[in-house]
């Protein structure tokens, strides 16, 4: 993910142009706007309800935060790629192998718009991401299933479909918080340059075993 | 869902979990040999007999039993089954069988084919799971249930007889397969 030019895309929806730009800067984030939907619902609560919570991801080495940006410079959806916290089981494949994709959110008006697709696109297409084997946690605690009026059951198969786009498979682990829920998700995408023993390890790492 | 699923047991060993396939047979069948008699007595079919194994592979794709099979290299360790009636007041229920062979049990086996099947019952669009269990015989299975959120709805007090005529409970355990998290 180092040394990343931001790279930019234009997207036509039924109400406006969006544009997907990817490894945005803590700077740039500071000069758009934060669509108020992402906020607290009244069952959800959006990941990052604050422009300042993006702006310092995208000042971490190595981040990711692609946005969707509307023309009037608002932000209606956001990707995170990052590196798990060192306290997390996935920071211990080193040197940094694992990647996280953290969020990966759009606001209710603007779904149903392939704009998440194209989010995960733009953080997952890096030539730096074949390096790594970038992975995703889904809690479905976390869902919005009442903005988007679907069963935990449905949320996560729109999510397998939306990963597996990117080239993600569904994994199985012994991590006790996915495993809290059966519907919980774990998926994960091992870039092509990634060698056996990482490959191996990762396998080991899912299942809580030291190699 | 994506098969075949790959896990890796407490004691390293890794295990393959897929669904059932027509050419299965012989491998079932060396599987439920292998799977002691005493154990046997407790199953709801004659598993040694031929032509139970046959109706388990020709049950294959019908609909209303979905099997899965958890494989040590080309080795069976573990079956599955998630019946479901399909129709009338209990279509919404699924019930639930597992096997596992005494060497591979204590190892979190039986909990990954398991957890396999809620998955596959949460996208069928059941309700409810229901587990049959003896108690006193199987006292590990109704722990790992338990973990999973299985919880006793009945007992039927000394309904199940061992080889002996020792009687013993049959406790009944279901799983709610919530909709939202809301339900948590």
């Amino acid at each position: 993910m180092s040394s990343s030019q931001p790279a930019e895309s234009a997207r036509d929806t039924r109400n406006a142009d969006v544009r997907i730009r990817s490894f945005c800067s803590a700077r740039e984030i500071g000069l758009l706007k934060f669509n108020p939907q992402f906020g607290a619902h009244a069952q959800y609560k959006s990941l990052y309800t604050r422009r300042e919570s993006l702006e310092q991801i995208a000042a971490q080495p190595d981040a990711n935060v692609t946005l969707a940006v509307q023309a009037d410079r608002m932000i209606v959806g956001f990707g995170v790629l990052a590196y798990p916290e060192p306290s997390e089981r996935w920071a211990q494949l080193q040197p940094q192998v694992m990647a996280e994709v953290k969020a990966i959110e759009v606001a209710r008006d603007w779904r149903s718009k392939k704009v998440a697709g194209r989010i995960l696109e733009k953080l997952t297409s890096h030539r730096s991401m074949e390096e790594k084997i970038a992975y995703m946690v889904g809690y479905s605690w976390t869902w919005d299933l009442d903005g988007t009026r679907k069963t935990a059951q449905q949320y996560r198969q729109m999510l397998i479909r939306l990963f597996e786009s990117c080239g993600f498979i569904e994994y199985q682990t012994n991590e006790p918080n996915i495993c809290l829920k059966p519907e919980n998700l774990f998926m994960g995408r091992v870039g092509q340059a990634v060698d056996e023993q990482t490959i191996q390890a990762f396998k080991w790492l899912r299942f809580g075993i030291d190699p | 869902m994506r098969y075949p699923k790959e896990v890796v047991l407490k004691d390293r060993s890794e295990a393959v979990i897929r669904p059932l396939q027509k050419d299965d047979g012989g491998m079932l069948s060396r599987f439920y040999a292998a799977i002691p008699d005493n154990n046997r007595w407790y199953m709801r079919h004659d598993v040694t007999d031929p032509l139970v194994i046959k109706k388990m592979i020709d049950s294959i794709g019908r609909g209303n039993v979905f099997s899965t099979v958890a494989l040590v290299g080309d080795r069976i360790v573990a079956h599955a089954s998630l019946l479901m009636r399909g129709h009338g007041s209990t279509q919404h229920v699924g019930r639930l069988r597992i096997a596992v062979l005494p060497g591979y049990r204590h190892k979190r086996l039986g909990t990954w084919v398991l957890l396999d099947l809620i998955q596959y019952a949460m996208d069928t669009g059941l309700n409810d799971l229901r587990a049959d269990f003896v108690v006193g015989i199987e006292d590990n299975a109704i722990e790992s249930a338990r973990k999973l959120d299985f919880f006793k709805v009945a007992v039927i007090p000394e309904y199940v007889k061992s080889p002996r005529g020792i009687r013993y409970d049959l406790q009944i355990m279901v799983k709610r397969l919530h909709r939202t998290w809301a339900d948590f």
